[in-house]
């Protein structure tokens, strides 16, 4: 049997009086490239949240690889192997593209912490973020700070951010939300592409990249899982079609 | 830098190198007040134009370290070289306190600090066996290295600028580091900090305590211009006035809160001469800064030099 990268446990998220997230439970094997699909305010970003530290969960649990983090702040899961994008771009708009991955690439290692020597006498850091920039096609605005570039090209950055923590488990919250036909074709291409031993937690939309990409499917509704299955499993569900097409 | 800012740096040198020369003893003693409160608005300022927490109570670690030297130096007659340190360490110490003070953000930060800067002021005030009162510790002597005395305040005001160009280094050194990339960091999206594996608090708490010890140095350098230290150091108004500086000169440049500090004691010392709600001005110079030039003289300066430097563009 293979191990368990994230293992959440009877988790929810209650806001006021409502549930956003109503009881989950989620195994994904390491490994695995798990898509979450679900309608508009189903819970799946507070999920995410909650898996990540982002938020605290009103109740259950969360494991990393067999650990319990329910009670790790966020930093201390990123430096497990979480890492995550945000479905509402957060990256540092007054840094550069270059800046904002220095910070990505030193922020799981100890030379954050380095206070005598610049930013730019570290060649390697320098190196690998120019690499992960032109990874998400962006090299060529490594000098120019976030808030000149354009939504797009944030989105890409978004990505890039993520990607340099050293994840072992990545969360991609709609990575591909609000790109043209041409710049969604290139990230999702760029997704399947990553390392198969990156295992991959992902919310989409698009049904076609989510089926095309996942090795199996959670469907979301209402703050609780309702199916999980292949993707052909989820195609031919009767009540997936329902809640999630909103037609028979 | 470029040969532009490097050619006017060298000339700014050359001009403060001079100045006791060619002005008299009232600019020298400006201009010293100038380093003086411009290194104070500079420490303000690694917090607030870096990590973007607005701290008030940076006059009391000012106070502290003030109090620590004068009283070392005046009553048990320390010499320098123990005394000048011991009031760092005590302001940094005071700071390593007053740093729980980063567990909270925006208008708690400001009440909590504002609120610490009052016990400070409040011992400093009452507690009147050890601290003097409100004639505070007075004869103050000039600092001795060893056997070597400062003796006049040109002397000093060299002291005073050469202390201040090495930390203008260290602090251009500690800004462009991962450190100081990360403070930023954490002013533009300190959530996005936490999920790339940053514990802000921590990086929040150790740009707390270096500025303490920053603003630590700045008493040393003070009381021993000013000869004497009363509670009126360690009060909110200095605190205030500090962050003052640094935002009129420009917030998260180094020169700025230097150029800050110039315009704010220039202006009072002038203003003063002739009007003597001086507080007024200072209040309206805040708010025309405010509203018009939010990133200070330097920020005015770089709009300038756009303009000029730019090639002429067609008109629409
Ligand atoms: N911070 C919050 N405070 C109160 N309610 C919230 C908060 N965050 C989310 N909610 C509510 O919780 C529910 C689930 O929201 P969530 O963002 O997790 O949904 P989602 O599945 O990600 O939806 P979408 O597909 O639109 O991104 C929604 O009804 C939302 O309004
Ligand atoms: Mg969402």
């Amino acid at each position: 049997m293979t191990q368990l990268a994230i293992e959440v446990g009877a988790l929810a998220k209650v806001f006021g009086g409502l549930a956003a997230v109503d009881g989950v439970s989620l195994s994904v094997p390491a490994g695995e490239r798990r898509v979450l699909i679900g309608p508009n305010g189903a819970g799946k970003t507070t999920l995410f949240h909650c898996i990540t530290g982002t938020l605290k969960p009103t109740r259950g649990s969360v494991r990393l690889f067999g650990r319990d983090v329910t009670r790790d702040p966020e930093h201390r899961r990123t430096a497990l192997g979480m890492g995550r994008t945000f479905q509402i771009t957060n990256v540092f708009p007054d840094l550069t593209l270059l800046e904002n991955m220095t910070l990505a690439i030193v922020g799981t290692d100890r030379r954050k912490w380095v206070m005598h020597r610049a930013v730019a006498a570290f060649a390697d850091v320098r190196r690998q973020a120019l690499e992960g920039l032109e990874a998400v096609g962006l090299a060529g605005r490594a000098a120019q700070p976030v808030k000149l570039v354009s939504y797009g090209e944030r989105r890409q950055l978004e990505l890039a951010l993520a990607l340099n923590t050293r994840p072992k488990v990545l969360f991609l919250d709609e990575p591909c939300a609000g790109l043209s036909p041409s710049e969604r074709q290139r990230i999702s291409k760029m997704i399947a592409g990553l390392p198969r031993d990156i295992t991959l937690v992902m919310i989409e939309h698009d049904m076609d990249v989510a089926l095309g990409l996942a090795d199996r499917v959670t469907v979301l509704h209402q703050g609780r899982v309702i199916l999980e299955g292949t993707p052909d499993e989820v195609r031919a569900n009767a009540e997936v079609r329902e809640v999630y097409f909103g037609h028979g | 830098m470029d040969r532009g800012r490097l050619a006017l740096s060298l000339i700014a040198l050359a001009a403060a190198l001079a100045l006791p020369f060619v002005a008299g003893p009232f600019w020298t003693g400006l201009a010293t007040q100038m380093y003086i409160f411009g290194l104070l608005a500079l420490s303000v300022d690694l917090l607030l134009g870096h990590a973007g927490l607005f701290s008030l109570t940076h006059a009391s670690f000012f106070a502290v370290s003030a109090y620590t030297v004068a009283i070392l130096q005046v009553r048990y007659a320390v010499p320098t070289t123990l005394a000048a340190p011991a009031g760092i360490l005590a302001g940094t110490l005071l700071a390593a306190v007053f740093g729980i003070s980063v567990r909270t953000r925006g208008v708690y930060f400001i009440l909590i600090t504002i609120a610490l800067g009052y016990v400070v002021w409040g011992v400093a005030h009452r507690w009147s066996s050890f601290t003097g009162g409100d004639n505070g510790v007075t004869n103050v002597p000039f600092p001795a290295i060893g056997g070597v005395g400062i003796t006049s305040h040109t002397q000093y005001y060299y002291l005073v600028l050469a202390v201040i160009l090495l930390c203008a280094l260290g602090y251009r050194v500690l800004i462009r580091s991962p450190f100081g990339l990360g403070l930023r960091g954490i002013k533009a999206s300190e959530t996005r900090m936490q999920s790339l594996g940053y514990r802000t608090s921590a990086h929040l708490y150790a740009a707390f305590v270096l500025s303490g010890a920053l603003a630590s140095l700045a008493g040393v350098l003070y009381v021993y211009y000013n000869r004497f230290v009363n509670p009126v150091a360690s009060s909110f108004p200095i605190s205030v006035e500090a962050a003052l500086m640094a935002i009129v000169g420009g917030s998260g440049t180094i020169i700025g809160p230097f150029l800050g500090a110039g315009v704010v004691l220039g202006l009072r010392n002038w203003v003063s001469s002739f009007f003597e709600m001086h507080h007024a001005i200072m209040g309206a110079v805040f708010i025309a800064t405010v509203l018009w030039a939010p990133d200070g003289l330097v920020g005015i300066a770089a709009r300038l030099r756009a303009r000029f430097s730019r090639p002429k563009e067609p008109g629409p």
